[in-house]
């Protein structure tokens, strides 16, 4: 599903360069559950964000269901993007001003989906994460972990075929945690969705089939 | 889709509460301006386009053409003939219409007033589109003693326009006669320059008729109507032809005695153009007449402000942006297009300002009445039924939203996510646009305060500088063609009041004439007739010679008294019995006096030649009485009654001198208020704006205040440290607008020949005003900031 090759970034910084990357060969099959391990500053996130191409790499070649990433145009890439990857992030990011089931409408919008099968979809996903009573509520009226929840039905409402998780549970308390853990595991199992987190933790990797270690921008 | 914009947006402004309201404050004060400007424009440029086939009607006037051929000022007062005879022989003209405003006393229910009305030809109503309500308009100004009325006047007469066939009492050879209502028309349209409550019609005397002296006698405007295929330039030449050929004889007899040696050149003036003219403007019986400064001093202020508006939505939503910084990028990772977060934040800029555009329109309704009167004008809101106005109204709409929201939208829209989202974003480094727009607003505002001081100042001068004479307790009286007899009966009647201390009478109106001095020398001055209690009322000191006096037979008919500008343009070294020649009467005069100059046309005009006479056969045309200090009921009393009882069918006008001399700084009290409003608006705007940053700013410094003060920073030392980037600011803002100030406040200041220099006081009022202003605003975030305990601000990181 994703190949990455001799993927390299780094920053300049005058005239010496910060590597963050550096030659980067990975692939991921469909249907794995992958965890990036690896110290701070070691580029598990920046890895993730490539793989999401919502950053992109100083060098190297991507391709994503086979398609070439770096040769598509910018549309093109956005259209793929919105189609097959959903993210999830430690700090959940959901949009303050929106309710929870607003939140988890927002992707549909840009999916250009139709307002009864929108509310259909929302009122499925709500009820497999059993938030319904919560879909009036504002994110700052929800605990981290239903934040999370709601960021991660967000995150699939729009079927993804990849889920990238950026440290998912790492603002949440292990309990919190295992829950979150557990529905990566359905979602991966049942739905046969591909799954990439970055996490800090062995436990969390332990759900996953396979761990990418990092280190120094280099995969140890 | 749009719901979901729609809520964001709205959420986003209920939850921010200061910006929503400096925004929509702002823009709302932006747009009322913007509006009323536009409403004052439109009306400027629809006047008298009212009229069917207005573009073939033109107005007579003339340009002056020297002896040598330079061209000279241009006028479009005409007489009796030119109307008629350039209708008779030149076939390019279809009709004329004279018209000329005047006055005539009318008594109505027992009460004689002076009535202000034109003298029309019979085709008034052919040339223009005034409807009837009622009468003919073929022959409604046909017959001696008929008179139309409009709606209005038929209303306040009759109490009803089912006026024709009644009549109406009009002063004739001093008695009152019946005059026949013929016609009752509409109300004449605001944005008319005709305007009438009663037309009489014009009737020309065959001896007037005959009399080519009429070539010269000018006190009317002369309206043609032009066959459409006419050309101007070809009937102007003919004009002239005609003019040259039918007056040949005339212009020959002018110069013998008059040594008139000028030559006019005819020209047509469009009727449509009249309105702003500045050149030949509307009067003598037109009214509404406008300098099109006017207009564009009133659209810049406009524009000004709602600029200033614009850049405090533009500036508070880019600095805000951080706190959106997160919702940009969640959306673009859950799939958001670049276009589609330009087309949500284009949104949010128009749904605040389609806010502040209702808000606007009900501003524009409650203080329509206040800018009428600022404006002169009688605009109404009705006004908006008008498509184009209406067509206008949204352009601006739509241009104020793209104003204010495209440059953030293009800005937010770029945000990267992965940035964004982990708290690795910063507002670029130096943040150039945000502080020039800062200066912009502040420089605008500066110019508008110092231009407001400076106008203020001079209004002030004008108002209370010494006018070189006593105008206290100084009341005019008028009274047309009053002879030397009754003039005594009437000061001995007065002067039985002990509270009248003086009485002088004097001509009416302005008079203007010209003499020969030294034997050639033309002189043209200011001509008063007075008699010798007139001059010692006033206070005019004589500085040479002596007042006229009763003592001296001779005063009434051998000497005049001038003043030192007659003395100066004369060139007489030693001005006693000089002689003044009115050589066209075949009379000379000696001067017996000198008096100190004095502004005898207020300080709107530079002191000219005067010259003072009581020859006996000019008319007296007002008496000025001077009473004693706090007596003006008993006084103004006793005098309406003594004049009633002298003139029972004149009526009876009466003014104090030093309120007519402040009526001429009218137009200089209209403008200082206008100013006062267009200043304080945009400092308001600039300040609010100013507050909304510094807000921002403090709250995004909140952390390393909080290091600071853990660190051992003053309160003190925080606040200056909040403020000093803006007040650099203004600052600079102050620098860039004064050199334009000053440059813009004298080139307005030259109008005057009395003016107050531009001095340093007003700039530095100004600098010591916005500074604090801008002060006040900054330092009471940065000390809200700096008193903050910084346990609280470091324990949310």
């Amino acid at each position: 599903m994703i190949k990455l090759k001799d993927i390299s970034k780094w920053y300049s910084n005058g005239s010496a360069k910060a590597h963050i990357l550096r030659h980067i060969d990975l692939e991921i099959k469909e249907g794995e559950f992958a965890s990036i391990m690896g110290p701070s500053g070691s580029g598990k996130s920046t890895l993730l964000h490539i793989m999401g191409m919502i950053d992109d790499p100083s060098e190297g070649e991507y391709s994503f269901e086979g398609e070439s990433v770096f040769t598509l145009k910018e549309k093109q890439r956005s259209e793929l993007y919105k189609k097959h990857i959903g993210f999830v992030f430690q700090a959940y990011h959901l949009i303050d001003e929106l309710t929870v089931y607003e939140n988890i409408e927002t992707p549909l919008l840009y999916h250009k989906i139709s307002s009864s099968e929108r509310k259909a979809m929302v009122a499925d996903i709500l009820d497999r994460f059993q938030i319904v009573g919560k879909k009036d509520l504002f994110p700052e009226q929800l605990s981290g972990g239903q934040q999370q929840l709601v960021g991660i039905a967000r995150a699939v409402i729009t079927k993804p075929k990849l889920i990238l998780a950026d440290e998912p549970t790492g603002n949440l308390n292990s309990k919190q945690g295992e829950e979150i853990m557990d529905l990566f595991t359905r979602l991966n199992k049942e739905d046969g969705v591909t799954i990439v987190q970055v996490t800090h933790s062995e436990k969390n990797a332990s759900y996953g089939s396979r761990i990418i270690n990092l280190l120094d921008g280099k995969i140890a | 889709m749009l719901s979901n914009y729609f809520k964001t947006a709205l959420r986003n402004l209920l939850r921010n509460k200061v910006y929503s309201f400096i925004n929509i404050a702002g823009l709302s004060l932006g747009l009322t301006c913007a509006m009323l400007i536009v409403l004052y424009v439109k009306d400027e440029v629809s006047y008298d386009r009212f009229h069917k086939d207005v573009n073939q009607i033109y107005r007579i006037g003339f340009q002056e053409i020297s002896k040598d051929g330079a061209k000279g000022r241009k006028d479009a007062i005409t007489g009796y003939f030119q109307g008629p005879r350039f209708t008779q022989n030149i076939p390019e003209i279809k009709s004329f219409v004279r018209v000329q405003g005047g006055n005539r006393d009318i008594k109505s229910k027992g009460e004689i007033y002076s009535q202000e009305l034109s003298y029309v030809d019979s085709s008034f109503f052919s040339v223009f589109s005034f409807p009837l309500l009622s009468g003919d308009p073929k022959t409604a100004l046909v017959h001696p003693q008929t008179v139309v009325l409009s709606e209005t006047e038929a209303i306040k007469q009759f109490g009803t326009t089912d006026a024709v066939g009644k009549t109406i009492l009009f002063e004739e050879n001093k008695q009152f006669v019946p005059y026949t209502v013929t016609a009752v028309a509409k109300k004449c349209p605001q944005n008319s320059s005709i305007k009438f409550d009663v037309l009489l019609p014009m009737i020309v005397s065959k001896e007037d008729e005959q009399n080519s002296e009429n070539w010269f006698n000018f006190f009317l405007n002369t309206f043609i109507v032009l066959k459409p295929t006419a050309n101007v330039q070809a009937v102007e030449r003919k004009m002239k032809m005609v003019y040259e050929k039918d007056a040949a004889s005339e212009i020959k007899a002018q110069f013998d005695k008059y040594g008139v040696t000028q030559k006019w050149a005819y020209l047509l003036q469009p009727y449509t153009a009249m309105h702003l003219s500045t050149e030949m403007p509307a009067q003598n019986g037109l009214s509404g007449n406008s300098n099109p400064v006017f207009s564009y001093i009133l659209s810049g202020i406009a524009v000004f402000i709602l600029l200033i508006a614009c850049i405090n939505f533009i500036n508070l939503t880019v600095a805000r942006s951080v706190k959106r910084a997160k919702e940009i990028g969640v959306r673009k990772v859950v799939g958001s297009g670049r276009k589609q977060l330009i087309v949500q934040f284009m949104g949010e800029s128009f749904i605040l300002c389609f806010i502040a555009f209702v808000l606007a329109l009900v501003v524009v309704q409650l203080i329509l009445p206040v800018f009428n009167d600022l404006s002169n004008k009688a605009l109404a809101f009705s006004y908006l039924l008008d498509a184009k106005l209406i067509g206008g109204y949204i352009l601006l709409f739509i241009l104020t939203g793209l104003l204010a929201g495209f440059y953030p939208a293009l800005v937010l829209s770029k945000y990267n996510p992965t940035q964004t989202l982990y708290g690795r974003f910063a507002i670029a480094g130096k943040n150039y646009l945000q502080k020039s727009l800062v200066v912009t607003q502040f420089a605008l505002a500066s110019f508008l305060i110092i231009a407001t001081l400076t106008i203020f100042s001079q209004f002030n001068y004008l108002t209370n500088a010494k006018l070189g004479y006593d105008d206290t307790d100084l009341v005019g009286v008028q009274k047309w063609d009053m002879n030397r007899e009754q003039a005594q009966v009437l000061k001995n009647e007065l002067k039985k009041n002990p509270n009248i201390v003086e009485v002088a009478p004097k001509n009416g109106g302005f008079w203007g004439t010209m003499a020969k001095v030294n034997g050639e020398k033309q002189l043209q001055f200011a001509y008063e007739t007075v008699d010798e209690t007139y001059l010692p009322l006033l206070k005019v000191s004589i500085i040479q010679g002596r007042n006229f006096s009763a003592d001296y037979p001779s005063d009434s008919s051998h000497s005049v008294i001038v003043n030192e500008a007659f003395v100066k343009e004369a060139g007489w070294k030693d001005p006693l019995n000089q002689v003044v020649d009115f050589w066209y009467h075949n009379k000379k005069y000696n001067v017996i006096g000198v008096v100190k100059d004095y502004h005898f046309e207020g300080l709107g005009r530079k002191i000219g030649p005067q010259l003072f006479t009581m020859k006996k056969d000019n008319g007296y045309g007002i008496v000025f009485i001077k009473i004693k200090p706090h007596t003006e009921t008993a006084s103004l009393q006793y005098i309406e009654k003594v004049f009633k009882k002298m003139f029972p069918i004149n009526p009876y006008v009466y003014k104090f001198k030093h309120i007519e001399n402040l009526e001429n700084y009218q137009s200089e009290a209209k403008w200082k208020t206008i100013l006062l409003f267009g200043a304080v608006l945009t400092i308001f705007i600039s300040a609010i704006g100013l507050f909304g940053l510094s807000v921002l700013s403090a709250e995004k410094r909140t952390k390393e205040i909080g290091i600071r003060k853990v660190l051992g920073a003053s309160v003190g030392g925080v606040v200056t440290l909040l403020s000093k980037d803006f007040l650099k600011l203004i600052i600079v803002s102050f620098l860039i607008s004064m050199p334009v100030a000053w440059w813009a406040t004298n080139k307005w200041l030259e109008n005057y020949p009395y003016r107050i220099n531009v001095g340093w006081g007003i700039f530095t009022a100004t600098g010591i005003m916005v500074l604090i202003i801008a002060l006040a605003t900054v330092s009471f975030q940065a000390i809200k900031v700096a008193m903050a305990n910084p346990v609280k601000s470091l324990r949310t990181e």
